[in-house]
C-alpha cells in the first residue's frame, strides 16, 4: 500500500459497532471492514436479528461476528459482556463505535418521565455505558479510539424535538469530556454530527411539509445518506487521526454554517 | 474499497505557502496519492526544491512565485493553473504567518504590522477563493481547504492579528461552502493546534505541556487530513473545521493535570 494512504488503513484492528442494526450501524460496520479491520456487531435491540444478521453480511467474510441483547440481560450486563466479546472473539477492542439512534419528536409539553426515560437511555445512556464498558477493556489493553455518532440538533435548538437535542447534546459533551479525561491514557473519543439523514426512522422522510421544506432549505438540497458517514469515520478511527481528540465532525452538507 | 477513495489520481491541486513546512508536506503527499501540484509561494528557490521532491513522485508540478498578499498575483496563479492543466480540483490555502507577532503588547504593534498579517492570513485566502471558485463553479466541482487555527476560535493572551485574521478565515470558509454548496463545491477548515515550527516556538509553548494529550502536534500529522478534505470520502462534509490539537479545544475551562473532585 502507498505510504499516503497506509496511515489510514484498520488492518489489524478490531472494532465493535453498537447500534449495528441501525442503516448508520450497518454502514459503519461496511466502512470498518472494507478498511481492514474485523467487526463486531452489536444491538441492544432485542428483535433485531435479522437486520443485523443482514449487516454481518454486508460487511462479507473478513470475520464478522454479531451479538445481541438477550430479552432479560440488563442493558449494563449486555454492554459489558460485549465488550468482553470483542476481546475473545477479535482478539482486542482497538475501535469502538457507538451508531445507535432513537428519534423522539413531539411537544415538551406531551412528553411524560416515561418517554424522558426512553429517549435518554436510546441515545444517551447506552453510548455512556458502552463508552464505559470499552474504555474499561481498551485501558487494560493499552489504548483505543471512540467515535461516538450524534446529531447536528447536539449544537441547535430543535421545536418538538427538546428531549431528543437534549440527549444529543449530551453525547457530543460527553464526547469531549471523555478525551480530556483519557487524553494521556491513549483513548482518543471524538464524534461524528449527522446531519438530516435518509432513513426509514427520519422525520426528513415523510411526506410532509416539514420534510418538503427541509429540502429546500439544506445548502445542497440532499439529506445524509448513512454510508456518507463512512468517509469522516475511517479518518477518526484510523491512526492518521493521531493528534485528534475531543472534536466532531459534522457530516451535513454545510447546515451547520446557516443562521 | 474505502482506501482507494482517498487517492487523488489526475486531480490537479494549488497549494500556496507550499516552499517549506507544511505546506511541502501537504504537496508531496498529495503527489503520492496521484494529484499533480501547482507550488505557490514567494520564494522560487524553495518552491523548486518542492517541485523537485514532487516529481519523484511522477506526477507533475507547476511552480508559479506568488506573494498571496497581492490579488493579481494570486489572479495570475489561478490562471497558469488552467492554462496548464485544464482546470482546478483542490485549493488548499496555507499560506500564512505571523505566529512570531505572538506575545507583542497591543501598543506595540504598528498599523503595516497589523496590515501586513491581516493580508497574509486573511486577504491572501479571500483573493484565492475569489480567484478559483469561478473555475470550479464551471467544472461543477471542487474542493477547498482552508488553515486556519485554534486561535481563530478562543482568544490569547497579547494575539490580536493572529487570532482575527485566523477567524476571519473561518468564517471566510462558512459563507464560501454556503454559497457555492450546490456547485459540487466543497469548502472545509483545518483548525490545527499547537504545532511549533523551531526551537524557539517550542520553548514559547513550553513543550506543550498543557496540551491533553501531552505533546505538540507535528506538520506531518496535518497532511492526512489534508488528503481526506480533498478527497471523496469528505464529499457531504462542507464549511466545516476539524481541529486537529490533542484535545484542547474540547476543554479549556480547567487547567491540564489537575482534577475537581466532590466536596467531602
Amino acid at each position: 500500500m502507498e505510504p499516503s494512504l497506509k496511515e489510514f488503513s484498520l488492518e489489524t484492528m478490531a472494532a465493535a459497532v453498537i447500534g449495528a442494526e441501525t442503516p448508520v450501524g450497518r454502514a459503519a460496520a461496511v466502512a470498518l471492514g472494507e478498511a481492514g479491520a474485523k467487526v463486531l456487531l452489536a444491538s441492544q435491540e432485542p428483535g433485531t436479528e435479522k437486520q443485523l444478521k443482514e449487516a454481518a453480511k454486508a460487511v462479507g467474510t473478513s470475520g464478522a461476528k454479531t451479538a445481541i441483547r438477550v430479552q432479560d440481560a440488563t442493558l449494563r450486563g449486555d454492554l459489558s459482556a460485549t465488550a468482553d466479546l470483542a476481546v475473545k472473539e477479535l482478539g482486542g477492542l482497538n475501535i469502538l463505535v457507538n451508531a445507535l439512534d432513537a428519534p423522539f419528536f413531539g411537544p415538551a409539553n406531551a412528553a411524560d418521565d416515561a418517554a424522558f426515560e426512553r429517549v435518554m437511555e436510546g441515545n444517551l445512556k447506552t453510548v455512556w455505558m458502552a463508552c464505559q464498558e470499552a474504555g474499561r477493556v481498551m485501558l487494560q489493553r493499552g489504548g483505543g479510539v471512540i467515535v461516538n455518532i450524534t446529531s447536528v440538533v447536539a449544537e441547535r435548538g430543535v421545536p418538538n424535538a427538546s428531549l431528543y437535542c437534549a440527549a444529543k447534546a449530551g453525547v457530543l459533551n460527553l464526547t469531549r469530556a471523555l478525551a480530556l479525561e483519557w487524553a494521556r491514557k491513549n483513548i482518543r473519543v471524538n464524534a461524528i454530527q449527522t446531519g438530516w439523514l435518509d432513513e426509514p426512522n427520519s422525520p426528513a422522510v415523510r411526506k410532509d411539509e416539514f420534510s418538503e421544506r427541509l429540502l429546500k432549505y439544506l445548502p445542497d438540497n440532499r439529506l445524509i445518506k448513512p454510508e456518507d458517514l463512512a468517509g469522516p469515520l475511517l479518518y477518526l478511527v484510523s491512526p492518521a487521526a493521531g493528534f485528534v481528540t475531543g472534536e466532531s465532525i459534522a457530516v451535513d452538507g454545510g447546515l451547520l454554517c446557516r443562521v | 474499497m474505502i482506501l482507494e477513495k482517498l487517492r487523488l489520481e489526475g486531480k490537479v491541486a494549488i497549494i500556496t505557502g507550499s516552499g517549506r513546512g507544511l505546506g511541502r508536506a501537504m504537496a508531496v503527499r498529495f503527489a503520492q496519492a496521484g494529484a499533480d501540484v501547482v507550488a505557490a509561494a514567494r520564494t522560487r528557490k524553495q518552491l523548486d526544491e518542492t517541485a523537485e521532491a514532487v516529481r519523484a513522485t511522477g506526477r507533475r508540478c507547476l511552480v508559479v512565485p506568488t506573494d498571496v498578499t497581492r490579488s493579481e498575483q494570486v489572479n495570475a496563479m489561478a490562471e497558469a493553473t488552467v492554462k496548464e492543466f485544464g482546470r482546478i480540483d483542490i485549493l488548499v490555502n496555507n499560506a500564512g504567518g505571523g505566529e512570531e507577532s505572538l506575545g507583542k503588547r497591543i501598543e506595540e504593534i504598528t498599523d503595516a504590522e497589523w496590515r501586513r498579517g491581516i493580508d497574509t492570513n486573511l486577504s491572501s485566502q479571500f483573493y484565492a477563493c475569489r480567484a478559483v471558485l469561478p473555475q470550479m463553479a464551471r467544472q461543477n466541482r471542487g474542493k477547498i481547504i482552508n488553515v486556519a487555527s485554534g486561535y481563530g476560535l478562543r482568544g490569547g493572551k497579547h494575539n490580536y492579528m493572529y487570532a482575527c485574521s485566523k477567524g476571519g478565515v473561518i468564517q471566510l470558509t462558512r459563507s464560501v461552502a454556503l454559497t457555492y454548496a450546490q456547485n459540487n463545491i466543497q469548502t472545509n477548515c483545518i483548525v490545527p493546534g499547537i504545532f511549533p515550527h523551531n526551537e524557539e516556538m517550542m520553548r514559547f509553548f513550553k513543550g506543550g505541556k498543557f496540551i491533553p494529550i501531552g505533546r505538540p502536534g507535528d506538520d506531518a500529522e496535518i497532511a492526512p487530513l489534508a488528503i481526506f478534505l480533498a478527497s471523496e470520502l469528505s464529499n457531504h462534509m462542507n464549511g466545516e473545521l476539524v481541529v486537529i490539537d490533542g484535545g484542547g479545544l474540547a476543554g479549556g475551562v480547567t487547567p491540564t493535570g489537575v482534577v475537581p473532585q466532590m466536596q467531602s
